[in-house]
Formats: structure tokens, sequence, C-alpha cells
């Protein structure tokens, strides 16, 4: 909000009343004088009715057209869209209503199976069920929060793919049936199905599998009428064979790594094309060079199974210098409130290769500070010096083996150090004086004793 | 004062006088200290090399040292010897606290109910996610704290667990 030219507000913190609000959002869109809404990648993205409502009221919205978003929105149709496209799918299920149906049906696709909430994707409200007695709590968890999030609370089954990456392709189709595919994003690490890091190109993806998943995804949006941007997504198996997942109709949080690597603006060319304005390339022009890595920091606490925390956010240090990209509205005294996702920047590095944009993402997460909440900076900064990761060689069960427990490497020096920050940190706490001076006789006499 | 300090799994003892000694674990150490963020963040100085040591939460205690996350504790010598003193007489109960505030949206356990440490107690409905809290030890159940659908405080004692 600081960053905006000017800002309406729409209502109270709990979604509903404010983000969810669509009548309230057009209304404040008509009395700015606003001809366009661009729903970002939040709550209303991928909504059709919001869509639909948008253009009934005579504005453009930024996306593709509501009928293209219910198509895509409903799962299980979706994955019909891509066996016609001649797109694989992995077995799986229509809609289901009740936890019965289900035990059958995963009888018959065979453990494990994945949960998923007919109504929407992004990964909420999707379990992972093992053995068939998880399936009754995974049941009642997944569909309490696909109701939460899309308000219907039938879930479909699917066969769960071992050792899978999760690679997904940005597509870009203008209104004249023009599509094309800017590229790959491995989003292999995730824990409970959202991201923590995506890069591109993605380290196992060859340019013959890159060249099938950009088609197969150009089938999957000509199938569709698609319109905008859009991202493709697949599971990796190990054998290298790919399954279509969903396609998520907005743009994603993660677009940065390809606007890194293909220099194109992806916001801009939304605009443009809901606009009416032709792609202004076509896919012989996009060119790929580089590589991205994007990490999304988030108020959670890794090293407590990723516990989202709320707070107030003390400090914000964040990084810059060549190559490195920080997106995010963290300031010092925001509250971390625990109605919306617990995303709070993304940290984005670009290198001439993978190498270099690892050396960069290491140096720019050293140098984030924030202090007020935990946050997920600690994983990320492990992650980026495992071995899995550096060698490319990781799939969506990365986070899960990450150990939270592995000891903190400090130098002696670093340990005193740390020690004597304890000490004081705990006495500013507890005795909220002493402090208040700027040179406090002891570290003035520290001073002096290290310069004898 | 003297200091229990741990990080992590080091446990280090210190001190720290009115006069500007620093000491750890007996050993004395010239630091330059500079407070950069009252009460936030230091920036220290030990033999020529400088650290910077910012805290991620006050409680329980976090500290970024350096860019590496540490979890610290500080007990000083009048707690340290009043615990002590306490060893034997506290009972075996651990509870499980909201560690975030958010809608309880399921007990999974009642009174009485014997449970292993990783049991799903309760589902916590915070930031958008189902959050299912796990029994921190193995035990029985001593105390339900607070019923389905309540919306409850981060730090609200949850379930009380008597350890075996």
């Amino acid at each position: 909000m600081r960053a905006a030219d000017a800002a309406y507000a729409i209502g109270p913190a709990a979604p509903r009343e404010s983000y969810l609000n669509a009548a309230r959002i057009i209304e404040v869109a008509r009395r700015s004088g606003a001809t366009a809404i661009h729903p970002g990648y939040g709550f209303l993205s991928e909504n059709a009715d919001f869509a639909q409502a948008v253009a009934e009221a005579g504005l453009v919205f930024v996306g593709p057209p509501a009928a293209v978003q219910r198509l895509l929105g409903e799962k299980t149709a979706a994955r019909r869209l891509a066996r016609v496209a001649e797109v694989p799918v992995a077995e799986g299920t229509e809609p289901l209503t009740d936890v019965a149906a289900a035990r059958v049906a995963a009888a018959n696709i065979g453990y494990p199976v994945l949960l998923k909430p007919a109504g929407g994707g992004g990964g909420k409200g999707m379990r992972m069920v093992r053995k068939e007695d998880e399936l009754e709590t995974a049941w009642r968890a997944a569909t309490g929060e696909a109701t939460t999030a899309f308000g219907q609370p039938a879930l479909y089954i699917e066969r769960a793919i071992w050792n899978a990456r999760h690679i997904e392709m940005q597509i870009l189709a203008d209104n004249t049936g023009n599509v094309v595919w800017l590229g790959e994003r491995d989003c292999s690490v995730q824990r409970r199905h959202q991201k923590l890091i995506e890069e591109t190109p993605g380290p196992s993806v060859g340019d013959g599998l890159r060249q099938e998943l950009g088609a197969a995804a150009v089938r999957i949006a000509r199938a569709a009428k698609y319109e905008n941007a859009g991202t493709v997504e697949f599971l990796v198996g190990g054998d290298r064979h790919f399954y279509f997942l969903e396609v998520n109709t907005r743009l994603q949080v993660e677009h940065p790594i390809t606007e890194m690597v293909t220099g194109l603006d992806l916001v801009a060319l939304q605009l443009r094309i809901a606009g009416g304005e032709p792609l202004p390339f076509a896919q012989a022009d996009v060119v790929r060079s580089g590589a991205a890595i994007e990490c999304r920091i988030t108020a959670e606490d890794p090293r407590a199974g990723f516990l989202p925390a709320s707070g107030v956010i003390a400090l914000v240090r964040e990084p810059a210098g060549p190559g490195v990209r920080v997106d995010s509205a963290l300031y010092a005294g925001m509250t971390v409130p625990t109605e919306y996702d617990p995303l709070l920047a993304k940290v984005i590095a670009y290198g001439r290769d993978r190498i270099e944009a690892i050396a960069r993402m290491r140096r720019a997460l050293e140098e984030m500070r924030v202090s007020g909440v935990p946050t997920s900076l600690a994983f990320h900064r492990s992650a980026l010096f495992h071995q899995d990761f550096i060698t490319g060689r990781y799939d969506t069960t990365f986070v899960d083996r990450w150990d939270s427990r592995m000891a903190t490497d400090l130098s002696e020096g670093a340990t005193a150090a740390a020690a004597l920050a304890a000490v004081l940190a705990t006495r500013a706490r507890v005795e909220r004086r002493a402090l208040t001076v700027a040179d406090p006789p002891w570290a003035r006499t520290a001073r002096e004793d290290a310069l004898r | 004062m003297r200091y229990e300090v741990s990080l992590d799994d080091r446990i280090a003892r210190a001190e720290l006088t009115e006069h500007g000694r620093f000491t750890i674990d007996d050993r004395a150490l010239a630091a330059d200290v500079r407070e950069t963020v009252r009460g936030r963040q230091w920036s220290i100085t030990l033999d020529g090399e400088s650290h910077e040591i910012t805290v991620v939460t006050h409680d329980p205690l976090r500290l970024d040292v350096d860019g590496h996350d540490v979890r610290a504790t500080v007990v000083d010598e009048r707690a340290l010897r009043a615990n002590r003193g306490a060893a034997g007489t506290r009972s075996g109960r651990v509870e499980l606290r909201a560690p975030m505030p958010g809608l309880l949206k399921a007990v999974h356990v009642k009174e009485g109910d014997r449970v292993a440490a990783d049991a799903p107690l309760v589902t916590l409905e915070a930031m958008k996610m189902e959050n299912e809290l796990l029994a921190p030890s193995a035990g029985r159940i001593a105390k339900v704290g607070a019923a389905a659908g309540a919306k409850v405080e981060a730090g609200a004692v949850l379930i009380v667990i008597a350890s075996d």
C-alpha cells in the first residue's frame, strides 16, 4: 500500500469481508475510475464468478475469461480436457462427496493416494494418504479446507507419483489464438504442497522434455481456448514420464524467475493482452538465458514443523546487489496477521548459470534479517547448501527429509558473541534500563580492554 | 551476574559484571559491543572478528547469529538455584499451548485418554491452513483447556498431559 498512488479501504481484515467481497471491490474500482482489475495471485484470482462479475460491470478482468476459469477450475473437468488434448494424466476419480466412496476408490487405485479438492487447486486442502487407516482423518481435514478455500467440500482421488518433481510451464495466450510457452519452473521444494523454492531452468529438465512439456501446455491452452497468462502444472516421475496436474489460471507467485531468464515483464504483457493487443512476439522469439531461483520467505518456523507464526515485525533488512530482486511488503512495525498466507517476502536471484544463481542466493539470504517472528530463512539458508539441492537431484520429498534438528555450525567466536547477546537480550527485556544509554559503561570498558 | 546460556545443544557459563567484564566458561573476553537496534540487534567484535546477532523472537529466545538460526535460553544464577531446589518436586505435566492465535477446529482426545508421543491432539486453523498439533510426549490427558469451535490466543493452554 505504501507504493500505491491511491488506496481505498475495502473492509476489515477477515477475507470474506474484504478480499473476497467481489461486489465491494467492483464498486471501489468504479468509484476510482479504474477500467480494469488485476486480481494478483491471491483470493479472487481464480474465481470465475468474480471474473464474470467484473466483465458484467463493464470492466476488464486481467486474466482468462470466466468460462475458461470455470472449465479449468473444475479440476476433474480439466483432467478430461487434458486427456482429449492427448496429455497424460495420473489415474484418478471424479469428484467424491463421502468417505465411504473414497475408501472404495482409494483401494481400487492402490495406496498411496492424494486427496484433492475438486473445486480448486494450489495445494490447499490436499492430503497424501499412505494407508487406509489414515484416510478418514485426512478426508476430514481436506474436505474442511476445501470448503474454506473454495466453498466446495468435494474431493477427488489421484494416484500418488513417487519421487516426483513438480514442474510447471508458463504460457501466454492472446485473444487472437496465439499461444506461446516461456519455459518451465521446478517447484519441487514444497511442504504441505506449498512451494518454498522455485527455480528455472529445472535442473533435471533436458531440452527434449522441455519441448514436450511446452507443446503439451500449448495443446491444453488451445483446447481450453485460453487467454492471458497461465501455468500448466505437471508431475514428472523418476522415469521422466510426465502427468498433467492442473492449470493455474492466474499469474503465479513464482513468476519473477521466468521474467529474470526471459527478460519479459509478465504483468505488462498481461495488461496488453487484456487490452486486446496481440502477443508482440512468436514462440521462436522467446530466448531464455541464465538461471533464476526464488525463495519464499514465510512466517513459519522450520524448526517446529513449519508451524505458521504471527506477531509484529520488529526489524527488517532486505538483501540487494547484482542479480538480486526482492518482492515484499515487509516493514518494521507490520503485524503478521493470521488471516492470510504466511508469505512475507520473495527473494529472487539471477545468475548467468545455476552456480552463480545459487551463490547470489546464498549471499542474499545471509544478508537478510527479519526480527519479530520466526521465519523460514533457516530452512532456505541450509537448503541452498544441501547436497541434493546443489546437484539438482531433489524431488517433492526434499522438505520432509530436511533435518530441522541439524546443529548450527557456529565458530568459537560466534558462539561467544551469541552468548553475550543472549544475556544482553534477556537483560534488556527483564530490566528495561541500563541499555537506554547508547554506550553503556560495560561496553566502553570492554572496548578499552580490547585496545590495550 | 552469572548465567547459564544454552545455544541449541551447547551450554556455556557466562558472567557479565557491572564493570564490563564478560567471561565465558571462566575465560575473560574483550568484546566491543555496539547495540545497533535497541534491545534487538548487536554488533559484537571479538578477536578482530565482527559478529551480528539479531533477536528473532524474545520468548522463546531465538537469535540470528551471522545468518544462523539459534535457539537460546538464558538462566541467571538465582533462577538456577531455585530450579535445583525444586528438582524432584515438579510433577511430570506437559502443556500443549497454541503456537499462534486461531480457531480450534477439532479436539481429538478427552480427559483420561492415554496418548503416544506425536499423536494428534487438536486441529488448529490459522493462516488458511489446518494444523494438527501433536502430543509433545506420551502420557495421560489430564486436562482439555478449550473446546472445538473456540477461538484461542497464542499461548493458550490447549491440552495438559500427565507424562508417564
